[in-house]
């Protein structure tokens, strides 16, 4: 089976005044559909870059970048949009839920932008809802809500288009311990379920729960587990 | 998705509802001033029009030029060459007029002394108020007979009747008069001032009072239920071949009404043409909170833009908003302008005309402000870098 994340010596290059900065300096790298993959390094390490690489909010200056069989180089802002919203389900440390809006009107704004209609919108938004505990909570917003039920109302937010990948930056980063596992249950539950999730974090512990680590230091990747 | 804007843009503006207040002003008085104006100028165009129409329409009036050599075609012969020539005229009276002293023992007066056809008060509804006016026998025999204007005849015979009593007339010489009617008071009709008169005989006036040497004036009424500006037209066309253009004047109250539609219709745009260049400054205004509010929703945007929404997309969300703010200062402008306009016109005790053509205008305009001010905000946001937007703080 062809991998859902494909990397081919991709190097990103950042100008700042005369300096070049190699953020990432040749990275080639496969995840299989279905895999538990965490990204770990220290910050300056480009994880962030290879996090945003894969999530195509950034393209490449060199390389190919296959997600999903998409190869993003050379996509313009439009086509990067379609992707992150068809393959990307994106969960955040500080949630990024949308402040003015609740919890259902937020998961199903994904959809919104696939242009399914309403009726149906709400439909699967509820549905997302209810898979991360949260029937009872569609109608808060999201300073009505605990830090716990933010990240799950962020996940419920990230599958409704039933993307290839779910890509967690720090997802337990702003949590506390017991409720940071609670969120790493529902990953695993997720992955168990056949989803390919890559996890970011600088967390070493948190790596631990993923089937497969990848380090990233200086712009390269090893592997380690 | 428009559905989905409008209503983000009215959560927005609800959100904040003083900046939303404040940011509105500029379009708010800027399409207020607008109706008010073209509300206030359609209504003083009516109210105009209403006095011109109501003091008669169907009269037109026509002075030779003393001047222009052919003036002397202006005879009394001329009243059936016009009546024959031109379509629609009832009757053509001939009136020669002229300034005089009038007295009665103590008492005296100014008046316009006017030498009249006795079929005048008929033709013109001028109505009669005590005695009878003078008849076509009065006429060929060039007595010395006169019928005073309601003004005249109060001021001349305060409290008492004037039927009857003699008035001297003064002009190179005084002669005597018996007051044979007094007129009911009319409102005066352009050129016809009827209350401060003083009617005399046709003849009576080329007889003994003083020798024209042409008609001083002829006043046409037209026939009913004619154009009456068509038939001042048609006059014109008439005078034009015969005489040319520079022999005459011609006035009719349907041309008054025409010009004063014209006039006000021209000062009205233009007073609302630099109150729309208010409607500008409002739109400018409208693009800095624009400005501001993209700012402020950076983040928004970024995650927006993670969860996969295109440049295009956000670009209509604010654009969206940005129509949703100014047609909202739109409504409150016509709102406040039809207050203004309500007011002044009840001021003013005109009649309020309210133009919706205009509340459609204000509409479009202010939507069009919205496009426009609204646009470079708009893809300030649709253009910000995904990653900066999601990392800005």
């Amino acid at each position: 089976m062809k991998p859902v994340i494909e990397l081919q010596d991709v190097r990103r290059y950042y100008t700042m005044g005369e300096i070049i900065v190699k953020a990432l300096d040749g990275v080639t790298l496969s995840i299989s559909r279905g895999d538990f993959v965490s990204i770990t390094g220290p910050s300056g390490s480009g994880k962030s870059t290879l996090m945003n690489l894969i999530g195509c909010l950034d393209t490449p200056t060199d390389g190919y970048i296959h997600i999903d069989g998409e190869m993003t180089l050379g996509m313009d802002e439009k086509d990067l949009a379609y992707v992150r919203n068809q393959k990307v389900g994106f969960v955040f440390q500080q949630f990024n839920l949308l402040a003015k809006m609740s919890a259902l009107d937020n998961v199903a704004t994904p959809l919104l932008y696939t242009g399914v209609p309403f009726r149906e919108r709400r439909e699967i938004a509820m549905s997302a809802l209810k898979k991360v505990g949260l029937a009872d909570r569609m109608k808060h917003r999201p300073n009505e809500l605990s830090g716990g039920q933010k990240q799950r109302v962020a996940i419920a937010r990230s599958l409704v288009n039933n993307p290839s990948i779910l890509l967690a930056d720090e997802p337990t980063g702003a949590l506390d311990t017991h409720t940071g596992a609670q969120i790493l249950e529902l990953f695993e539950e997720l992955h168990s379920e056949g989803r390919t999730v890559v996890l970011v974090t600088h967390d070493t512990d948190i790596a631990r729960h993923a089937k497969r680590q990848i380090h990233v230091r200086d712009g390269r990747i090893g592997e380690a587990g | 998705m428009i559905w989905e804007n409008i209503h983000l843009a009215l959560k927005a503006m609800v959100a904040s509802k003083m900046r939303t207040l404040l940011s509105l002003l500029g379009i708010v008085i800027g399409v207020g001033s607008v109706i008010a104006i073209l509300t206030l100028g359609q209504s003083a165009t009516k109210s105009i029009t209403q006095t011109i129409v109501e003091g008669g329409l169907e009269t037109i009036t026509i002075f030779p030029d003393r001047n222009d050599p052919k003036v002397a075609e202006f005879d009394e012969e001329f009243t059936d060459v016009l009546k024959r020539n031109v379509d629609d005229i009832e009757t053509v009276l001939p009136v020669n007029s002229s300034s005089a002293l009038i007295r009665v023992e103590q008492e005296s007066a100014s008046a316009t002394v006017s030498g009249v056809v006795s079929s005048y008060a008929t033709v013109l509804d001028y109505e009669v108020a005590e005695g009878t006016f003078f008849t076509l026998a009065d006429n060929l025999s060039s007595r010395q007979v006169a019928v005073l204007g309601s003004d005249v005849a109060s001021e001349l015979f305060p409290n008492q009747s004037a039927v009857g009593r003699y008035i001297s007339i003064f002009r190179n010489q005084a002669k005597s008069y018996q007051v044979v009617a007094v007129m009911e008071e009319k409102d005066a009709n352009f050129n016809l001032q009827y209350n401060g008169s003083v009617y005399i005989p046709y003849n009576t006036y080329t007889d003994r009072f003083v020798k024209p040497t042409y008609v001083g004036s002829y006043v046409i009424r037209v026939a009913d239920g004619a154009d009456a500006l068509a038939v001042s037209d048609n006059v014109s066309a008439y005078l034009d071949s015969t005489v040319g253009t520079d022999a005459y004047r011609i006035f009719s109250p349907a041309s008054l009404a025409e010009m004063a539609t014209s006039i006000t219709g021209t000062l009205s745009s233009f007073l609302a043409a630099i109150a729309a260049i208010s409607l500008l400054v409002g739109g400018i205004g409208i693009m800095n909170i624009m400005l501001v509010s993209v700012a402020e929703r950076t983040k928004e945007i970024g995650v927006r833009k993670a969860l996969g929404a295109s440049p295009r997309v956000i670009m209509g969300q604010f654009i969206t908003e940005a129509i949703v703010l100014t047609l909202t200062g739109g409504l409150l402008g016509i709102v406040l302008g039809v207050s203004i306009s309500y007011i002044v016109a009840r001021a003013l005790e005109w009649q309020l005309f309210i133009s919706y053509t205009s509340f459609l205008l204000a509409a479009g305009f202010s939507t069009l402000v919205g496009v426009f001010f609204g646009w470079y905000p708009a893809y300030k946001a649709s253009k910000l870098d995904p990653i900066e937007a999601l990392n800005y703080e």
